[in-house]
Order: structure tokens, then C-alpha cells, then sequence
């Protein structure tokens, strides 16, 4: 009688402690893999080549005269210097038949993505480091793999909204809803 | 071990407890609230650099010098063009929508074939252009087989247009109407040459003879900004504007002093105006004064009163105002831009000449024709009318094998335009090169989509109304269209190239620049938002005594009342239709709901015996348009007052079906000793239901 009640016992908690642990391991090692799917960039650009050819960040990232931030270049600037291909990476001789001689403009994936509804100036953001907030990709080969969000649509990357309100926080800056939502 | 059902309870109960120190729930939980947001129908706003590019915006009447905000390049908003002298900054209200009108669900979005009643099919570029080509083929070189119709007035699409006609051997080319068509016959009869242009400007007093001078007649925005001028902040007006119309409309409402003066009275106003001038002592040293001054004795007090329903009184103010002023101008012109007949402009005009103002500054000026970019092309004075052609085709006497359509809305926008639009149907081939799905496009067998005005290539050659030599020209904004279309001139000129006529160019962007280049100007100062002006010709006018003498005598009709159209820009136009967002400024006293709204005043009322918000019924030859009455003291005895712009039976969903349409019940007449086709005092029977 008292055997069997241990015994009750035991097998009690293990079932509990398996569904326990197998949720856990789950949460975190297969979920992340599920929710995201992976995708690639439609050209493999190297950051690091340009880098090496004595290019800044801000000679293709740059501010506009209005003060906008012109984010990722547009044809108009890559065609300065590869209007034909003048390598011999592949990836180049992708850009310029598939984009460059179109005129269609390349559909970067944009790690950092932001809605519509948020109106982030980088130019009040200027006395940060780029790394603050983006991936340092100035030694970046290969762009890293571009994780989107099978739910929301949004890449992993995409800053959320408590991180800006956090930083805000620390620097003294308001968080009231109109700074970042007009 | 077994696992037990106990078991199983305890393995799903660790697995949600699990869960709980994992990001599952908590990450999808913040994922599912973003997806939540994720609306399809949520407009994505375009990234990209914002710019500002100089267009030429055609989509009113005058054409409105713009410039075109762009995000990424794609078009957003619309501002004036400040550089621009003519329109100073300013933007009409139907240009101000022209980047929303460019992503509208009415564009043609692709060439179409009809296929059976109201049925069309998409077709390739070149499959439709082969088409036109071989409707074409037979009908060439036989006179009146071939027609065109042109909505455009000062586009060189026109030379174009009448040169080809003209070289495939057939006169049939015709314009929809227009002031300037009447105004450039009117100057004919008082012995002169050319465009008339009247200089707000210069002016220190403004007399409107129905000219909606600051909202639908003439260079809209350039006139406001001449209005405007004068009306300094915190000091005295330095002009005065006096509107003599049927309706307390836009410019009457801001002007110094309306007069409420019926559509079918205009001429006896003009004469008895004249003869109380010259009572006052106004002389001129025209030939024909002598004969005027008889003519005009005849328009005395008693005269004006009845014709008008305004006391005498009025007359005499009015004329001791514009003695005591220095600039005095009058602009005459129908109150809804159209219809009016060459006389109502003379005798309007003739005051001009009777005050020694034609040629002077703030006075009424002429325009020498401009240079031709095409030799073989019509000139624009000698196009012929469409709504007479179309009574032709209705007749039987016209009898054309394939019409080209434009740029131009006839089905719609031509007087009496059930019979129009019936008419249509006696022709075999009819081709609409059209921005928009309208009325005429529904009767089309092949509808071309031509681009947005920041789409193409298009010039302005001297808008009605101004003082001057005035040449306008754009270029594209875009990159490439919204849309699967093409330059209807540039398809014109491949198609003349095929049926064996060369033309002289390849594309309408090079008839353009040689246009400039005839006309002395810079193609490239003018697409990037310049303007090129010349100077007013010289010559001196008659004051047309011997046609007026030919004016008829407004018939009174105990029955029928008149028809005041009335035509509000940011409506739109009879070749665009409201612009959805210029709804939102649509009264209820205008449309309610779907039913558009007849205004009289309480005489009127009472004489048809009707009150405010009766429903009634307004016929006018074949023609019929139900409506609300809503009484109101704005508009001229014996007249009803009605807008022109709805009752839309194509364009998109918030556009169609919206009240009425005014031009059924336009009926038109001859003009006694001109023979033009008017239908500006057009009159109708209203009948309660």
C-alpha cells in the first residue's frame, strides 16, 4: 500500500517534468526555427569589396539635402560604377542584367524594416554609431541571411518598439507617441 | 511504464508550463498583434527620395503649370508652380488631384477591343494599332470618311490630328465646344483676326457677362491670381469686380457686385449697357458707330427690365461705374464655358470697343495665330464644331466610316447627348484614345489608353482667355506609365506612317519641340515649368453693328423656363469626371444623395408651382433629368439653375450614377445670322412628379 503510493508519486512528477522540459527545449531551439522562414538577398552584394576599394558607408548611404536619410541605394547610384559589369563576381553580372539594364530596382530585403506608421529620422539619430542599431556589415562577404517572420511579416531584425523606448529613456528623450508616430 | 491517462494530463500540463518560459506564447502573442495590422487594403507609403518636377497638367481646360511631388519617382501631391508667371504658384482644383487621378481605377488600363454590348476584351499594343490601320485602309482618300474629334484646345495633338485627316483626304476634323471657338467667329464679325484675350490684370474694373471668369472660363488660376492681385491684405481693393450672370456662382459670389441676368438676356444686357454708355456720353471712332448707337437706342430701360428682371436703376449704376473708371474690361462668354453664340460675344466684346479698350493695357487684346509645327495642319479658327457634325450623323447627311475620338468626352458632353451619343452609333469604327473609361470609350469599338498628363509630352498653345502669346509645354514625370498605354500621337503618327503619309516626325515630343522652335521658344525652360510669351497683335475692330442687328429678340414663353448650367471646375469637366475627392465638397443644396438639385428662385418656384425639395421632372427636346427643387434666391428670373458634371454612367464607383446629366436637356438652335450652333439660352419645361 505504501510502495504503491511512492510509486504514484514518482510516475506524478516525471510526466510533468518531461512535457516540462521537451516544451522548454522546443521553445527554444525549434520555434525560432519555425516562425521565421529564411531568405537571401536578391544579390549577393559584398559590403566588405567595397570597403577594400576605399569606399565609406556614407559614400552609398547617405543624407539627402533635405536632411532624409536615403537608406539603401538605387540604381542610380550602383550604376555609377556598374552600369556593365566591370568584374568578375558573378553576383556583379547578376546585378547589371537582371537590375541595371532593366532599369528595374533591386528589391533589397531590409533587415530593419520599419511600418509605415513609424517615422524614424536618422539624422536625429546621427551622433550614434550605424552599429548601435544595424548590423555591423561593413565586413560583411555575404549578406547575412534575411530571417521574416512567417507571422508578422517582419524580419527578426526589425527593432521594436520597447528598444527604442528604452533607449529614449536613458538619453532623456520623450516617449510621447507623437515623436515617432506623426 | 504506461502512460496513463493521469499521465498524459501531467505531460500536457508540464508542456504549457513549459511553454510559459519559452518565447512561444509571448512572441506569438506580440507577432499576432503586428500581423493583426497587416491590412491588405492598408496604402503602403512608397520610400524614396521626395522631389518636385515641373509638369504641365492638362487635366482642366487652360492646363495648369504644376509641380509634381515625387517619392521614389512615383507621383503623390501637387503644388503651383511658383516660378510660373502665368499661374503664380497657384493650382486649379482639378489639377490639385492629379497624382490621385493617375492611379485612378477609371484608367484604361490596357488597349480594348469590343467584343459584344458593353463587353471588351484586352488586346496587345500591336494587335490594336494593326486594327486601326486596317479600318483605315478602305476609308482612305475618300472625303468624310474618315472624322476626328478633338477635346483638346490648345494641344498641338491637333496639328497632328487635322494634318493627318488632311493627308489620308478628308476634311472631317472637329473640336468639342468651346468659348474660344464662338469668341474667334465673334472677332470675325466685328471685322477682325484672331484669338481674343482679355488682360484681369491690367484692368481697374471687371464686368463678367456670364464669363465664370474665376472658376471655369478662360485660364482659371491665372485669372484669380489678377482677382487676388487686386485685393491687397489690410488695404483698398484696386478693381472692382462685377459678375452680370443667371447664378450667384463662384465668381459672383466674390465679386463686388452680382447682377442677376438670365442666359437667354445676355445680348439685350450688352446693348442696353452699350446705350446707356452712350447716352452717358461714350463715343467711338469705329465706322460702324452710327449704326451701333441706333441699335443700342433700342435696348432702353423698359427693354432692359423685361429681358432681365432687374430694375433700370442697375443699368445706370453700372454704367456710371465703368465711366468713372480708368481700365474698364468686359469679358462675355456663356456662364458654363460653352454654347454661346458668336453674337453674345460681339455684343459683350463691342463694349470693349465702344470704350476704347482694345489693345490697351487692362483692356481686351488679339492674338495673332501662332506658328504651325505642321504647314498641312487646320488652323484652329477654321476647325468645325462637333455637336453639328454628330446632328449630321444623326441626320443621315455625314455619313464617316471610322471616328477618332480625342482627347474628348461627346457622348457626354455635347449638347442634347442622348441624341449625341445615339448618333455615335450610325458610325462604324470608333476608336477613343482616353485616359479614363467615359462615356464615349463605353461606345467605342477599340479604346486606345493614353497616358496621364505626368505621363506624356503636351504643350498649351495660347488658353482662352489670355492676353498674350502664351505657350505652355510638359514633359513626363514618370519613368514609365501606370498603366499599358500609349501617346495617342505618337500611335497617330505610326498608323499615318503605315497608311503611306509621313507626317514629318516619329513621336509628339518631337512635333513639340519643333513646335517651340517655330513658336521661338525653349523646349527645355518650358518643361522644366518656364513659360514663353509674345505681344498682342495690333488692329482695331469694328463694334460688329451689322451682325448684331441680326440678334434675335429673347422669345418669352409663358411654359418653358431657362437653363442655367452651371459649371464648377473642381466638378470637373465634360472630359473628366469629379475627381473623387472634390465630392467631399459637393453641397447638399447641389446633390443629395443621388439626386441633383434644381435651384430657382421663389418667383420661379411659384410660377411652376413647385416648393423646395418637390421632385421635378426637366424636358427639353428628347431629352429629360429628374431632380430636387431647392429654392434659391441666387439665381435670375425665369431661370433654373442646374450643375453640369454628374449623372456619370461610366468612369468608377464613386463618380457613377451621381444625379443627373445637364447636356440631355441642352437643346440646340441656329444662331440667326451666323448659323452657329448654340444652345447657351437653351430654355426647358419643369413638370412636378
Amino acid at each position: 500500500m505504501e510502495e504503491k503510493k511512492q510509486c504514484k508519486g514518482c510516475g506524478g512528477a516525471l510526466p510533468f517534468v518531461i512535457g516540462f522540459v521537451a516544451a522548454v527545449i522546443a521553445g527554444w531551439v525549434l520555434f525560432p526555427d519555425l516562425i521565421y522562414s529564411k531568405k537571401t538577398q536578391p544579390v549577393r552584394f559584398s559590403h566588405k569589396i567595397h570597403q577594400e576599394q576605399g569606399m565609406e558607408c556614407s559614400s552609398c548611404h547617405t543624407f539627402r539635402d533635405d536632411g532624409s536619410y536615403a537608406g539603401i541605394p538605387t540604381n542610380e547610384k550602383c550604376m555609377e560604377c556598374h552600369a556593365d559589369v566591370v568584374g568578375s563576381d558573378p553576383a556583379e553580372q547578376v546585378y547589371v542584367e537582371k537590375y541595371a539594364k532593366t532599369g528595374k530596382e533591386v528589391p533589397w530585403l531590409i533587415y530593419q524594416y520599419q511600418p509605415d506608421n513609424v517615422i524614424f529620422s536618422h539624422k536625429a539619430h546621427e551622433s550614434l554609431e550605424c552599429t548601435s542599431c544595424h548590423p555591423d556589415m561593413g565586413k560583411n562577404d555575404t549578406p547575412p541571411v534575411y530571417y521574416e517572420n512567417r507571422l508578422s511579416g517582419y524580419s527578426k531584425q526589425t527593432m521594436k518598439m520597447w528598444k527604442c523606448e528604452r533607449c529614449h529613456a536613458e538619453n532623456g528623450v520623450s516617449n510621447a507617441c507623437h515623436v515617432c508616430h506623426k | 511504464m504506461g502512460l496513463d491517462r493521469r499521465g498524459f494530463v501531467k505531460l500536457v500540463v508540464g508542456g504549457v508550463a513549459g511553454t510559459l518560459f519559452t518565447p512561444v506564447i509571448w512572441q506569438g502573442l506580440d507577432d499576432a498583434s503586428i500581423w493583426s495590422q497587416n491590412w491588405g487594403w492598408i496604402p503602403r507609403v512608397p520610400k524614396g527620395e521626395v522631389k518636385a518636377a515641373s509638369a504641365l497638367s492638362k487635366l482642366c481646360p487652360a492646363g495648369c503649370a504644376v509641380k509634381v511631388k515625387t517619392v521614389g519617382g512615383q507621383p503623390f501631391a501637387v503644388t503651383g508652380n511658383t516660378e510660373n508667371p502665368m499661374s503664380k504658384g497657384g493650382v486649379c482644383p482639378v489639377c490639385a488631384g492629379g497624382a490621385q487621378l493617375m492611379y485612378s481605377p477609371a484608367r484604361v488600363k490596357s488597349p480594348m477591343k469590343k467584343v459584344g454590348e458593353g463587353k471588351y476584351e484586352a488586346i496587345k499594343w500591336e494587335d490594336a494599332e494593326a486594327m486601326l490601320v486596317e479600318k483605315l485602309t478602305p476609308l482612305k482618300g475618300q472625303d468624310g470618311k474618315i472624322a476626328a474629334i478633338s477635346g483638346d484646345e490648345t494641344g498641338t495633338a491637333n496639328e497632328v490630328l487635322s494634318a493627318m485627316l488632311a493627308g489620308l483626304g478628308s476634311t472631317g476634323y472637329y473640336v468639342m465646344p468651346g468659348e474660344m471657338f464662338t469668341a474667334s467667329k465673334g472677332v470675325k464679325l466685328m471685322g477682325g483676326n484672331g484669338q481674343p484675350g482679355f488682360d484681369i490684370e491690367g484692368a481697374d474694373l471687371v464686368l463678367m457677362i456670364g464669363a465664370d471668369a474665376l472658376d471655369s472660363w478662360g485660364a482659371t488660376v491665372a485669372n484669380q491670381k489678377a482677382f487676388a492681385a487686386t485685393r491687397p491684405t489690410g488695404a483698398e481693393a484696386t478693381a472692382q469686380f462685377v459678375y452680370a450672370g443667371p447664378v450667384l456662382n463662384s465668381t459672383a459670389s466674390v465679386c463686388d457686385k452680382f447682377l442677376a441676368v438670365p442666359p437667354t438676356a445676355t445680348t439685350a444686357f450688352s446693348l442696353a449697357l452699350a446705350n446707356a454708355l452712350i447716352t452717358a456720353g461714350a463715343v467711338s471712332s469705329a465706322s460702324d458707330f452710327g449704326d451701333y448707337k441706333a441699335l443700342a437706342a433700342k435696348y432702353t430701360a423698359e427693354v432692359f427690365e423685361k429681358a432681365t428682371g432687374l430694375k433700370a436703376e442697375v443699368l445706370k449704376d453700372l454704367a456710371a461705374k465703368i465711366k468713372a473708371a480708368k481700365a474698364p474690361l468686359v469679358i462675355a462668354g456663356a456662364s458654363f464655358g460653352q454654347g454661346a453664340g458668336a453674337l453674345d460675344f460681339v455684343a459683350g466684346a463691342s463694349l470693349n470697343v465702344l470704350l476704347g479698350r482694345v489693345g490697351q493695357k487692362g483692356g481686351m487684346t488679339l492674338l495673332p495665330a501662332a506658328p504651325k509645327a505642321i504647314a498641312s495642319a487646320t488652323d484652329r479658327e477654321n476647325a468645325k464644331d462637333a455637336a453639328s457634325f454628330l446632328a449630321s450623323v444623326a441626320t443621315g447627311k455625314a455619313t464617316p466610316g471610322a471616328l477618332l475620338i480625342y482627347e474628348a468626352n461627346p457622348a457626354y458632353a455635347l449638347p442634347q447627348a442622348g441624341d449625341m451619343a445615339k448618333a455615335m452609333g450610325n458610325i462604324g469604327f470608333k476608336v477613343s484614345f482616353s485616359t479614363y473609361m467615359d462615356e464615349t470609350a463605353a461606345l467605342a469599338d477599340l479604346i486606345l489608353p493614353a497616358p496621364h498628363p505626368y505621363e506624356r509630352f503636351d504643350d498649351a498653345m495660347n488658353p482662352y482667355g489670355v492676353s498674350k502669346p502664351t505657350y505652355l509645354a510638359g514633359k513626363p514625370v514618370v519613368a514609365k506609365p501606370v498603366m499599358d498605354c500609349k501617346d495617342p500621337v505618337d500611335v497617330l503618327l505610326a498608323a499615318a506612317g503605315k497608311l503611306g503619309l509621313s507626317l514629318g516626325f516619329d513621336t509628339y515630343a518631337d512635333v513639340i519641340k519643333a513646335k517651340a522652335k517655330a513658336v521661338g521658344a525653349d523646349f527645355d525652360a518650358l518643361a522644366n515649368g518656364g513659360i514663353w510669351n509674345g505681344e498682342p497683335k495690333g488692329g482695331s475692330l469694328s463694334l460688329g453693328a451689322a451682325a448684331l442687328a441680326k440678334a434675335p429678340a429673347a422669345k418669352a414663353d409663358d411654359k418653358a423656363v431657362a437653363l442655367a448650367p452651371v459649371s464648377k471646375l473642381a466638378y470637373g469637366t465634360g472630359s473628366l469626371a469629379t475627381p473623387p475627392a472634390n465630392l467631399l465638397v459637393v453641397r447638399d443644396t447641389e446633390l443629395l444623395g443621388k439626386d441633383l438639385l434644381v435651384q430657382m428662385n421663389a418667383a420661379t418656384a411659384k410660377k411652376l408651382g413647385v416648393a423646395s425639395g418637390n421632385k421635378v421632372k426637366l424636358s427639353a427636346g428628347t431629352g429629360e433629368v429628374k431632380a430636387l427643387v431647392h429654392v434659391n434666391e441666387g439665381v435670375a428670373a425665369d431661370t433654373v439653375a442646374m450643375l453640369l458634371g454628374f449623372g456619370r454612367s461610366a468612369w468608377d464607383e464613386f463618380t457613377k450614377g451621381k444625379g443627373d446629366n445637364v447636356y440631355k436637356i441642352l437643346t440646340v438652335s441656329d444662331e440667326a445670322g451666323t448659323g452657329l450652333k448654340v444652345w447657351a439660352g437653351s430654355t426647358v419645361t419643369v413638370a412636378k412628379i
